[in-house]
C-alpha cells in the first residue's frame, strides 16, 4: 500500500513539474518506486536492469534540458492527467484482476501477489496517455512516453515468459525512448530559439 | 548466436556508423559491408535453426528469412542513395539499428520480446525524420511519431502483458477489450485510418530517404509482428469465438483500405501519395488477416511485404524528382529515369500482373469476396481508387513535350527503381519462392487458430 501511495505521488511531482531538470528528477522518483514494487516478484538483477534503465532515461533527459529554464508549464493539464488516471485504475483493476478473483489482503510493503504491480502498471499507462494527448511539447510527451513504458515494465512482471529477455528487451526500449525525447527535446529548442 | 547473428551484426555495425557517422564514405562502406554479411548470413543459415539468447527461444523460420533479405536488400539500396542523392549522416546509423532490431523481430519466438523491439524499431528512424528544422515542420511531425507510437506501442504491451498473466477461462468481455486495445495499438503503429495524421504530417516534411526506411522496412516488418504476435500469443482461439472482435479487425482494415486510396486520390504531392497507397495497402492486407483463412493471411503478408518495395521504389523517385524540380512541381524533363521508376512503382502498388504485387492483391480480394461482397467490393473500389491516384500523378509527371527530356547526371533513384522492378517480374515470373514461405507460416497461424 505504501509503494502504491509512493507511485501515485512521484508520478504527481513529475506531472506538475514545470522544469525539464525538474521532471528528470521526479521521475528518479517514478523509477525508484517501479524497481521497489518490481523487486517483489524479481530476482535482483532484474530489479537493478530495470532501475538503471530509468536512471539512465532521467539522465539523459536531465542532460537535454542543457539549463534549469526550459520546460513546459501543465497548468490544468496536470489534473486532467491525475484524474483520469485516478478513474481509469480502479475500472482497469475490476477488469483485469489478473491474480485471483477473490479478494486480495494488501500489505503495507512486499507484495508477492502482483497486485499492486498491476495497479501501479495501469496508475502509469492511465497517467501516460492523459499527459502525452494533452502534451504540447517534446518536454511533456517525453514525460509521458517513460511513464507509459514504466508502467509497462511493471505489467511485464506478471508474465510467465522468459523474464530476463523481457526485461531487458524493456530497458532497451526505456533507453531508446529517453534518447528519441531528448533528440527531440533539443530539436524543438533549437526551433524555438531560432 | 547463429540465428541471432545477424541482427547483432548490424547492432555492432550501427554503433561503429554512429562513431564514424560524419565520414560519409567510410560509413557507406561500413553500413553496406555490414548488410552484404548479414544478407550472407541469413541467406545460409538453414530454416527452422533453433538457438538460445539468455533465456530468450530464437528461431530461423522461411518468412523470417524471405523478409530479412527482402528489408536486407531495400536497407542497402538506401544507402546507395543516401550516399549519392541525399547526403544524411544520421541516416547511416539509424538504417543499420532499423535493420537490427527488424531483424531481430524475424527470428525471436516471444511475443512481448518482438512487440518491444517493433517499438524500438519504430522509434529508431526518428533520428533520420528532422533536417533543416528552421525551414519546415520536421520536428513537429517527428514529435507527433513519436507520441503516437510510443502511445499505440505502450497500451500493446500493456495489452499484451496483461493478456499473457490472466488466469484460464477469462470472461469474453475481458478478452474482447484486451484484443481490441492490441489492434487499435498496431492501428496507431501502422498508420491505420483513422489513425494515420501522424504518417500524413510525416509524409510531407521529413527527408525521402527516412520516409523510404519507414514506409518501405519498419511499417511492413511491423505488419508481420501483428500476425505472428496474434499467432503466438495464444488469443486467436478467443478471437474467432467472438466475432464481433474479428469484425473489428475487418472493420479497420477496410477503412484503411478504402479511406487510404481516396486519401492518395486527393493527394497533391507525390509523397503524400505514396504514403497513402502504403496505408490503402496496408489496409487490405489486414482484411486478408481478418479473414483468418490461408489465402486471406498469404495474401496480406505478401501484400505487406511488397509495398514496402514499391513505397521506396516511389518515395526514392519521389525525392530525387522533387530535388530536381528546386521547389517547382516535379516533372519528368528534370529526372526521366526516376519518373519512369516512379510511374513503375505506381503499377506495382497497384497489384499489377506479371508482378509479384498482384497474387497478394488477389487472393485477399477473393477471399474478402468469399466473407462478403460488401467487403470485396470496398477492395476492388480501393484498388481502382488508388489506380486513378497513380494515373493522375503520371499524367501531371508527364505533362509536356518529350523534347525537353534530360537524363539526370547520377540517376540513382532510377537505376535502383529499375532493380526493383527486375525484381518484381523476377517474383511473378516464379511466384512459389515469393509464397512458399509465407504459405508456412500460414499454416502455423491456422494450427494456433484452432489448437488441438
Amino acid at each position: 500500500m505504501i509503494y502504491l501511495g509512493l507511485i501515485a505521488l512521484t508520478t504527481l511531482i513529475a506531472n506538475g513539474a514545470t522544469r525539464l531538470r525538474l521532471i528528470a528528477v521526479a521521475f528518479v522518483g517514478v523509477a525508484v518506486a517501479a524497481a521497489l514494487i518490481a523487486s517483489a516478484t524479481a530476482s535482483i538483477a532484474q530489479t537493478a536492469v530495470t532501475a538503471s534503465a530509468g536512471l539512465a532515461a532521467a539522465g539523459i533527459l536531465f542532460v537535454a534540458a542543457r539549463d534549469m529554464r526550459y520546460g513546459e508549464d501543465p497548468g490544468w493539464r496536470l489534473w486532467l492527467g491525475t484524474f483520469t488516471a485516478a478513474i481509469v485504475t480502479p475500472i482497469a483493476y475490476a477488469s483485469f484482476r489478473t491474480i485471483t478473483g477473490e479478494a486480495t489482503a494488501l500489505p503495507l510493503l512486499q507484495d508477492g501477489s502482483g497486485v499492486i504491480a498491476e495497479v501501479s502498471g495501469v496508475w502509469l499507462l492511465s497517467s501516460g496517455v492523459a499527459v502525452m494527448l494533452t502534451a504540447r511539447s517534446a518536454v511533456r510527451v517525453s514525460l509521458a512516453a517513460l511513464l507509459l513504458v514504466t508502467g509497462v515494465q511493471l505489467l511485464a512482471r506478471l508474465v510467465p515468459e522468459p523474464h530476463l529477455a523481457v526485461t531487458l528487451a524493456l530497458a532497451w526500449l526505456e533507453v531508446v525512448v529517453a534518447l528519441g525525447g531528448a533528440f527531440l527535446i533539443v530539436n524543438e529548442r533549437a526551433v524555438l530559439d531560432g | 548466436m547463429i540465428v541471432g547473428g545477424p541482427a547483432i551484426l548490424l547492432a555492432i555495425a550501427a554503433v561503429a556508423a554512429f562513431g564514424l557517422r560524419k565520414r560519409l564514405v567510410v560509413v557507406t562502406w561500413l553500413g553496406l559491408g555490414a548488410v552484404l554479411v548479414a544478407f550472407v548470413l541469413v541467406s545460409v543459415t538453414p530454416v527452422e535453426t533453433t538457438d538460445r539468447l539468455l533465456d530468450l527461444e530464437l528461431r530461423a523460420t522461411g518468412l523470417g528469412r524471405l523478409t530479412g533479405l527482402i528489408i536486407l536488400s531495400i536497407i542497402a539500396m538506401l544507402l546507395i542513395d543516401v550516399y549519392f542523392d541525399e547526403p544524411a549522416y544520421n541516416f547511416f546509423p539509424t538504417a543499420l539499428a532499423a535493420g537490427s532490431v527488424t531483424l531481430a523481430v524475424l527470428v525471436v519466438a516471444s511475443p512481448l520480446v518482438i512487440f518491444t523491439l517493433v517499438l524500438v524499431g519504430s522509434l529508431v528512424p526518428v533520428g533520420s525524420f528532422t533536417f533543416q528544422i528552421h525551414d519546415n515542420h520536421s520536428v513537429e511531425a517527428a514529435v507527433r511519431h513519436f507520441s503516437f507510437v510510443v502511445l499505440g506501442g505502450s497500451l500493446g504491451l500493456g495489452a499484451l502483458a496483461l493478456s499473457a498473466s490472466l488466469p484460464k477461462d477469462q470472461p469474453a468481455s475481458t478478452l474482447v477489450l484486451l484484443v481490441v486495445l492490441l489492434f487499435v495499438a498496431f492501428a496507431l503503429m501502422l498508420a491505420a485510418i483513422p489513425f494515420h495524421t501522424h504518417a500524413a504530417l510525416l509524409a510531407g516534411e521529413a527527408p525521402a530517404a527516412a520516409l523510404a526506411l519507414y514506409f518501405g522496412v519498419i511499417v511492413p516488418v511491423t505488419f508481420i509482428a501483428f500476425v505472428e504476435i496474434l499467432a503466438g500469443s495464444g488469443l486467436l482461439p478467443a478471437i474467432v469465438q467472438v466475432a464481433k472482435v474479428q469484425d473489428l479487425l475487418l472493420g479497420i482494415g477496410l477503412l484503411s483500405a478504402f479511406g487510404g486510396a481516396l486519401l492518395a486520390a486527393g493527394a497533391n504531392d507525390l509523397r503524400r501519395l505514396v504514403v497513402y497507397a502504403v496505408i490503402s495497402n496496408l489496409g487490405s492486407a489486414l482484411v486478408g488477416v481478418a479473414t483468418l483463412s490461408g489465402p486471406g493471411i498469404i495474401g496480406g503478408i505478401a501484400i505487406a511485404l511488397v509495398t514496402g518495395a514499391c513505397a521506396t521504389q516511389q518515395l526514392l523517385a519521389a525525392g530525387t524528382l522533387e530535388r530536381r524540380a528546386a521547389g517547382q512541381r516535379p516533372n519528368v524533363t528534370d529526372a526521366p529515369l526516376a519518373a519512369g521508376a516512379f510511374i513503375a512503382g505506381g503499377i506495382a502498388m497497384i497489384g499489377a500482373p506479371p508482378l509479384v504485387t498482384f497474387p497478394g492483391h488477389f487472393f485477399v480480394d477473393l477471399i474478402a469476396y468469399s466473407v462478403s461482397g460488401s467487403a470485396g467490393s470496398v477492395l476492388v473500389g480501393a484498388a481502382v481508387l488508388v489506380l486513378i491516384a497513380q494515373l493522375r500523378a503520371g499524367v501531371r509527371l508527364f505533362a509536356g513535350s518529350p523534347e525537353g527530356w534530360h537524363v539526370e547526371p547520377r540517376p540513382v533513384a532510377g537505376i535502383l527503381g529499375g532493380i526493383i522492378l527486375i525484381a518484381l517480374l523476377v517474383g511473378g515470373i516464379t511466384p512459389d519462392a515469393f509464397l512458399r514461405p509465407i504459405a508456412a507460416f500460414a499454416d502455423e497461424f491456422l494450427k494456433a487458430l484452432r489448437p488441438l
